[in-house]
């Protein structure tokens, strides 16, 4: 279809000091576990943005020394000749599809931990990390700050070796650049500190010399936050942001505006729990309002409405797009061709971030099972090869996001049909009643594209209703058999923690409930006092207990773990939801498993405690949020009871089963569970995970025969 | 114990449509095929009267008319369970009556005991068709029918209409009539994928279409309207544009 003459703005070039960017989606530095070592990884993924539309593609922060070393995270580096060739790779591949390439120069100072390069990092003050533990910086004298400077310089120069078409000088996150710029991080009383010109002297200087070095064919970008929301000794818009945008205007190409420090970065990559898409507008057209250059940043932005709105009501230059992008790196095509109902919306569930946050695992998408498979896998999001043995007809047993994706990526490979059969009276498994916890509504969202996507397929049928028992199964005429059953919370307390059963923990007692006793049944949680057991760690147990403080209940929520849902730390959803929990009045209690409940009473021991002395809570229902069991019942009768044998002479060849069926596992993983099983249904052993491309370093040896 | 269902391959617009060159139809290329929802409803209500009487040599029997593409809805129905599938070889999309005569002499020579139509099909939305061939059998014709007692053995039945406002009409007929079933009257089976392939295997027989006769009606243009004056958008929080919306309604009402 053509474009709708609406959405032209999005697709006019715009000048980026010596560069022209072909049209308005940009796609933000983000990580993907790749950096500058796994090169091959790191091109491919960059470059399926590119040929998905985007006019613009960035590394990850990027180092741009071993002072500067964010091991155990992974962030890109410009440290030598070797990074230069690595990342030229993925400048390459981009300038191929039209994208200009950019490279976030990063300093981290005391942010930077060094755990691989041993190196000291240098700050404004030497005041420990408040996102690293036991990370102090050098404090700067006057050559450490030049020295720094060269830094800057020299990695530019790489950059611009490389191939890059745009270095940014990266201050946004409270990295040294802003450090200086802030109160909170700058307590110097030289003139790189204090008034406003000296904290942004160091960051003035920066950018100067780096135009000086590369600006006559590289533009120069600058990123900075306009909020840090820490009062007076935060970054502030007015008092910093807006006079510093007015300092460095002439000297910087292109604003990328956000807010937020480090410590509490979801402030920027907001959660869907949190905050709606677009929730930077406010900084953004600021900056805009005052400044001559291309302004751009992010907002979560899927909605092609909502992008042109920020362009024509003189919010943003360019349409920013980290998430989005990672979700769906087609999100600029898809628009072009009017083709809305394919844009695969990004959720905000931060699982990508996640990856970042713990340490460096390659990136996972709950909604793009192909995002960080692209070169080791070979998965393209948009295309699929048709199946060798698309002869076949295929049943999938439960419509959960396992299996939706799973019937989804079959019909695409061409199968001659595949049927959903699914138990409900509509797809969606558990992400039917999730998205209905606070906060959770996007999440539907893994529901909602899947849904129109296998409408559009006419070879895959959904089928609901309809209950297949294991001879069901057996006489459907499939030749391949996929059970995606799902699992559901355990109703005797058995749990990771301790490994054993609650005793007196029965969800079949009024007073005991499950998830999907209060959320699916509807069964009434009694009473007025409840205690929430959650060994769990990440959203259920806290999503469950401000569903119920919400209604009016006094709640307890008890942990084994030190935190409430550590998980959520690597979402960046916790610290709101400390808040949430606290102006609720959720009593929090830490360290503690439960050791027996009964009818009005649960009591607890600290984990800690080597005299075990007994802790008791009077509560009215207890809510079970312990682990989950796989629904496997079906898969088990038909595998150990009718059996392969019997299955083959009812003409079923292949038996498998995906998703939570096999083992809980985060939405992400169900999603790539199906995609991963549907994209191998014509491997010799479709059961088990093929080999990927391991980027890596091989030795040269010869090798004794097996 | 026989019912002739009388069903319809109907087509359903892609995302995007082309018009055939002639400006009379939709290009076929933009049209994605179906049976015709209300059909489904007619053929599960068969279906569930022969399972019900349980007799030897009871049949269910689907006719339909149009071109080699309209096997793929005979074949739904069989996988449903139908027993055997006639189709009458119509070019081009027809106007009712050109159906209704088409499909006549088929079902008379069935002698059915009870002959069943949808409604109305979701692309044309004449409901006129099952009507018009009650008409060429001479048989009593019922329409909109939401609920179906039916006494084979008196030859009677009594059925619910559904009509506007939720009232229900109450009708006593005759049979051998004809009805044309509304959905929602029972909840249509899905097919497994053994019955699909068993449906394969089940007899469509082909026949040519019989007699000329004058269409009801000639289609002289097929076109997009044009788009009239944008939306007024309405700003605000949802306290002040639902005060914009009431004032709206009250100066349009005045």
């Amino acid at each position: 279809m053509a474009r709708d003459p609406k959405y032209d703005i999005l697709f006019e070039p715009i000048q980026l000091g010596p560069k022209t960017m072909k049209n308005r989606f940009y796609q933000i530095p983000h990580c993907n576990g790749f950096g500058s070592e796994k090169p091959m990884n790191q091109a491919h993924f960059r470059a399926m943005k590119a040929e998905g539309g985007y006019g613009a593609c960035c590394t990850e922060y990027c180092s741009i020394s071993p002072e500067s070393d964010d091991s155990h995270r992974v962030s890109a580096r410009l440290w030598d000749d070797g990074d230069i060739k690595n990342l030229s790779v993925m400048c390459d591949m981009l300038h191929e599809y039209g994208a200009l390439a950019a490279a976030e120069l990063w300093y981290g100072g005391p942010h930077a931990p060094c755990m691989e390069s041993r190196c000291t990092p240098k700050g404004p003050s030497q005041i420990p990390s408040d996102f690293e533990f036991l990370t102090y910086p050098i404090e700067m004298d006057k050559d450490d700050i030049r020295y720094v400077q060269k830094l800057y310089v020299d990695a530019a120069k790489r950059a611009r070796i490389a191939g890059f078409d745009i270095v940014y000088v990266y201050g946004s996150h409270a990295y040294l650049p802003q450090q200086f710029l802030t109160p909170f991080y700058n307590h110097r009383t030289d003139e790189y500190g204090g008034s406003f010109e000296n904290r942004a002297r160091f960051w003035r200087e920066t950018i100067e010399q780096v135009r000086e070095a590369v600006g006559d064919d590289t533009a120069i970008a600058v990123r900075m936050s306009c909020d840090m929301f820490m009062g007076e000794a935060g970054t502030q818009l007015e008092r910093d942001c807006l006079p510093f945008v007015e300092l460095c205007d002439e000297i910087v190409d292109v604003w990328d505006i956000n807010v937020s420090g480090i410590s509490e970065w979801g402030e920027d990559a907001t959660p869907s729990r949190f905050y709606a898409a677009g929730r930077m507008l406010p900084w953004q057209e600021a900056v805009k309002a005052i400044s001559k250059k291309p302004v751009l940043g992010v907002g979560r932005f899927t909605n092609p409405d909502m992008m042109v709105d920020a362009i024509n009501n003189k919010q943003l230059d360019i349409i920013a797009t980290c998430r989005p992008s990672i979700s769906d790196p087609f999100l600029p095509k898809k628009i072009e061709e009017g083709r809305f109902d394919d844009i695969r919306e990004c959720i905000g569930c931060n699982v990508c971030i996640s990856r970042w946050e713990i340490g460096g695992p390659p990136i996972i998408c709950t909604q793009n099972a192909t995002a960080g498979e692209e070169y080791r896998r070979g998965w393209h999001p948009e295309k699929y090869s048709k199946a060798e043995n698309a002869e076949n007809d295929v049943l999938i047993v439960g419509a959960g996001p396992a299996g939706m994706e799973c019937a989804m990526v079959l019909g695409k490979r061409g199968m001659r049909r595949v049927h959903l059969v699914e138990a409900a009276d509509d797809m969606g498994g558990c992400m039917t009643w999730i998205p209905q916890l606070p906060g959770l509504g996007e999440w539907a969202r893994v529901v909602n594209y899947r849904k129109i996507q296998i409408d559009k397929l006419a070879n895959v049928e959904f089928v609901p209703k309809t209950r297949l028992d294991a001879k069901g199964v057996a006489e459907y005429g499939a030749e391949i058999v996929i059970v995606a059953t799902g699992a559901h919370w355990v109703t005797d307390g058995l749990s990771g923690a301790t490994h054993d059963r609650i005793p007196g923990a029965d969800a079949m007692e009024p007073h005991c409930l499950t998830p999907e006793q209060i959320m699916v049944e509807g069964k009434q949680v009694p009473g007025e006092r409840v205690l929430v057991i959650d060994y769990d760690g990440y959203y259920m147990g806290v999503s469950l207990a401000e569903k119920l403080a919400l209604e009016g209940k006094k709640v307890t929520l008890l942990t084994q773990l030190g935190t409430i849902a550590p998980y959520m730390h690597f979402t960046l959803e916790a610290p709101n939801m400390h808040r949430k929990l606290h102006k609720l009045g959720v009593e929090i209690v830490p360290y503690h498993v439960a050791t027996a409940i009964e009818p009005g009473r649960v009591t607890s021991v600290h984990v800690y405690d080597t005299e075990g002395h007994a802790s008791t809570w009077d509560v009215d229902g207890v809510v079970l949020v312990t682990q989950r069991r796989s629904d496997e019942a079906l898969y088990r009768e038909l595998k150990d009871s009718v059996g392969m044998d019997a299955l083959r002479a009812e003409g079923v060849e292949a038996l498998y089963r995906i998703g939570d069926c096999e083992a809980p596992r985060l939405t992400a993983d169900c999603v790539f569970s199906g995609h991963r099983l549907a994209r191998e249904i014509d491997s010799d052993n479709p059961a088990i995970p093929k080999p990927y491309i391991r980027e890596r370093k091989v030795i040269e040896r010869e090798l004794a025969s097996v | 114990m026989k019912i002739v269902v009388c069903i319809k391959q109907v087509a359903a617009l892609g995302d995007e449509v082309e018009f055939s060159d002639d400006g009379l139809d939709v290009d076929p290329d933009y049209l994605e095929l179906a049976l015709n929802e209300w059909d489904g409803y007619a053929t599960e209500e068969a279906l569930r009267i022969c399972e019900q009487a349980g007799g030897e040599g009871d049949e269910v029997v689907v006719v339909s008319a149009g071109g080699e593409e309209v096997d793929a809805a005979l074949r739904r129905c069989l996988a449903m369970g139908a027993d055997r599938g006639v189709r009458v070889e119509l070019a081009g999309r027809a106007d009712p009556f050109t159906v209704a005569r088409a499909l006549a002499p088929v079902v008379a020579r069935e002698q059915p005991d009870l002959v069943f139509a949808g409604v109305q099909s979701s692309d044309a939305v004449q409901a006129a068709t099952g009507i018009a061939l009650a008409e060429l059998l001479g048989l009593p014709g019922v329409a909109v029918v939401n609920k179906l007692d039916w006494d084979a053995a008196a030859r009677r039945a009594r059925v619910h209409r559904e009509l506007e406002g939720g009232l229900v009409d109450v009708v006593d007929v005759e049979t051998p009539a004809l009805l044309t079933i509304q959905t929602g009257i029972n909840e249509p089976r899905y097919a497994t994928l053994r019955a699909i392939k068993q449906a394969e295997q089940k007899e469509i027989v082909v026949e040519a279409a019989a007699g000329d006769g004058e269409p009801a009606y000639r289609v002289r243009r097929m076109f997009v309207p044009p788009k009239g004056e944008g939306a007024e958008m309405l700003a605000g929080d949802p306290a002040q544009v639902a005060a914009r919306i009431a004032e709206l309604v009250k100066e349009r009402l005045a």
